[in-house]
């Protein structure tokens, strides 16, 4: 038995790659995450309310999806809906959120494997190609900056945010502060676009070189999204069956027990989940695959560009990452016409009672679904259950892993080819190690 | 061009994703190892070390202690490096029982029993506190620490109102009420500690509504003394401005998001001594 390490970079948190071979022959991929901090268990005792602001320190980068699923399991619990207004500042907090991950996935994480760098911030990319990589970095930079500053100014805060609150918002957005964002949202959006062509024509480059676009066998598709205006302020769970086409199941986070079987692995800190014993996907491609149209002008040309030319479902694992590219531009396109609506009305926030019992928190964060369920006892957490989208995705990479390990060994050698494949694998689903072991 | 590494340890990334919004470091530094965004094998030499995260795992301890002898200069940032974070909210027996017998993994790092700041295992030149430090922090320590300008207190930044003729009787929780805009949240009852946690990051907590809940940790006055004396300062200002009853405050102080925050210099490491207010930025 031969086992091969693969350490992973460009990737949220602590993880590598571990595939055993006998004689040429792939036995196991395994995706490994090695970090743990014990939230389920740290927060026993703590006050309820004080969830918000503990809970986003799952992750720093998904810490917004966190922040706010955390506050609507609260709201479940204690019976409350916040007013509209809180509802859309919450909405354009995690187009913030989006825009930023988004940004980050595709430019700094996944374009050096189109360029062959180690790093967007290591070569001059002039020396590449010309004007299309001029500067490329400060480009990235500018568009996450402007996903940065919208989080800021929906969430008081660029990370752990802390403006949503139990019964809706600490306050709303004034004029002023909303045009300022619109502006820089609007300068974004054509560098957004220039950066997307870029890179998709890079991704083509690249999978005809390889002569792939990776595991492309049918999984199960997983999301909290739905309809031509996609909100990720997630209200139900759907699920699109490995036969492809339609949506088979939908649920409320409270019976996600009865859909979704999370179990742990002794060789992770990670869990997994599947959906009756079929391999499941969410994050961007699950996103995708359900939404036939966007009503923002830009997204939608790239979307159905997408559906066109991949099909819908499309299944490839790199499509992932074109996916995310069409929601970066979604998010600013839909983050401009919100900023358009007034923000600045009186109510933002409705009193409530705090109770015992339990409650639910949905959100569709970047990865996919998000649930926070808290159980309440004497005004203090109980119980508190962390599902995470990344956890979704876990048996998805290790099948990834497993097509690309195959195709790089054989009886004969190991393709150092193999090296980069499990990078470009496991960044394709965008992991993110803080939440998933949490 | 001067090079700098960032070890990320046990944490959240939010410092990393900090450190790239501060963009404006990409003309001054080159950034060799960062494993976020950097696909580099280990830290190479460097002129800055910047360390972010707790020492978690027997891993974190082998990078931590391979790492700083690469470096001229190591700054410990956010409070997971300086104090260990928020992972010790985990740090009492019943907890700690629960997740050694649960998450005993045999193919993984072996999880040390309690999340440690880095300082308890290496001499770091500089600390830069928050949760996390923001951008403009992240570019102060990178650059010129030095000549960093800054209030010496959260409130001073935070530019809302205090009045001397409201005072609440009680507390209001951290989720309750209506906030009033430009009115001290001290007045409004809620529990606010930024009148003694160390500025420099512009309040943007206090700014959108939200008490500060001293991530920063205590001003230059407090910070090489235990922590009773912050507490202590802390329940001055209720008392003048508040009539609250000192129990109450005490209980929210002592309540875990803001223990949290507030006992992360308390922690001496070493011969026990505090961290000098001059390596503090």
């Amino acid at each position: 038995m031969t086992t091969l390490t693969f350490p992973l970079s460009r990737i949220e948190g602590h993880a590598r790659v571990v595939i055993d071979t006998r004689g040429g022959i792939v036995q196991s991929a395994k995706f490994q995450a090695t970090e743990f901090r014990g939230f389920e268990y740290l927060v026993k005792g703590a006050p309820a309310e004080q969830m918000p602001v503990i809970v986003p320190r799952i992750c720093g980068v998904c810490s917004t999806a966190h922040h706010v699923a955390s506050v609507k399991a609260l709201e479940d619990a204690y019976g409350v809906t916040p007013p509209p207004l809180a509802l859309t500042i919450r909405e354009l907090l995690l187009l913030g959120q989006l825009l930023q991950n988004q940004a980050t996935s595709l430019f700094i994480f996944t374009m050096p494997d189109r360029l062959g760098v180690d790093s967007i911030f290591d070569v001059d990319m002039t020396e590449l190609d010309g004007d299309a990589l001029a500067g490329v970095a400060a480009r990235a930079l500018q568009v996450r900056q402007a996903g940065t500053h919208l989080i800021t100014l929906a969430g008081g805060q660029f990370i752990h945010p802390v403006k949503a609150v139990v019964g809706g918002v600490t306050g709303g957005i004034s004029a002023e502060a909303a045009s300022a964002m619109k502006a820089e949202l609007a300068d974004a959006l054509p560098v957004a676009c220039a950066l997307f062509d870029t890179y998709w024509d890079y991704s083509v480059a690249l999978s005809e070189r390889l002569g792939t676009w990776g595991d492309d066998a049918p999984a199960c598709y997983l999301t909290a999204v739905s309809g031509t205006k996609p909100n990720y302020y997630g209200d139900f769970l759907r699920l699109m069956g490995c036969e492809g086409g339609d949506v088979c199941a939908q649920f409320p986070a409270r019976k996600f027990r009865a859909f979704l079987t999370v179990e742990e692995a002794e060789y992770s800190y990670a869990a997994q989940t599947s959906y009756k014993g079929n391999v499941l996907r969410a994050n961007s491609l699950a996103r995708a695959n359900l939404v036939d149209s966007l009503e923002t002008p830009c997204a939608n040309e790239y979307l159905q560009r997408f559906h066109r030319e991949f099909g819908q479902p499309a299944h490839a694992i790199l499509l992932f990452d074109l996916a995310r590219g069409i929601e970066l531009v979604y998010a600013i396109e839909r983050a401009i016409e919100i900023l358009s609506e007034s923000l600045d009305g009186a109510e933002t926030r409705l009193p409530y009672e705090p109770r015992d019992g339990e409650g639910y928190g949905l959100v569709e964060a970047p990865r996919g679904p998000l649930i926070h369920h808290y159980r309440i006892e004497n005004g203090l957490i109980a119980q508190a259950e962390f599902v995470i989208p990344t956890v979704h995705n876990v048996l998805a990479i290790e099948r990834a892993l497993r097509v690309a390990a195959e195709r790089y060994i054989t009886p004969e050698r190991v393709n150092l080819e193999l090296e980069r494949a499990v990078g470009r694998v496991v960044r394709a689903f965008d992991p993110c190690i803080a939440c998933a072991t949490h | 061009m001067k090079r700098f590494a960032v070890l990320q340890l046990s944490g959240c990334a939010g410092c990393e994703v900090a450190l790239l919004n501060a963009e404006a470091w990409v003309a001054e530094y080159k950034l060799v190892y960062m494993p976020l965004v950097v696909s580099a094998e280990d830290v190479p030499e460097v002129d800055v070390l910047l360390i972010s995260g707790g020492v978690r795992t027997d891993e974190d301890l082998y990078k931590l202690r391979r790492a700083v002898k690469k470096a001229q200069q190591v700054v410990a940032v956010g409070t997971c490096a300086l104090s260990g974070g928020v992972a010790n909210l985990g740090d009492r027996d019943d907890v700690r029982a629960l997740f050694l017998a649960e998450k005993d993994r045999p193919h993984v790092p072996r999880l040390l029993p309690k999340s440690h700041p880095v300082d308890a295992f290496v001499a770091v030149d500089l600390y830069l506190p928050g949760c996390p430090p923001t951008s403009e922090l992240f570019m102060a320590v990178l650059t010129n620490p030095l000549e960093f300008q800054a209030s010496k207190v959260v409130c001073q930044e935070c530019g809302r109102q205090k009045l001397k003729d409201v005072k609440p009787a009680h507390l209001l929780g951290f989720q309750q009420g209506e906030v009033r805009p430009d009115v001290c949240l001290i007045n409004q009852g809620y529990l606010c500690v930024g009148s003694s946690t160390r500025g420099g990051c512009r309040a943007p907590c206090p700014r959108a509504g939200h008490p500060c809940v001293g991530c920063r940790g205590p001003s230059d006055v407090f910070i090489e003394k235990e922590s009773a004396a912050w507490f202590t300062s802390i329940k001055r200002v209720f008392a003048t401005m508040t009539n609250v009853p000192e129990d109450e405050i005490e209980r929210g102080l002592r309540s875990p998001q803001l223990a949290l925050f507030l006992f992360q210099f308390s922690d001496y490491t070493g011969d026990h001594q505090p961290r000098p207010k001059e390596k503090v930025l």
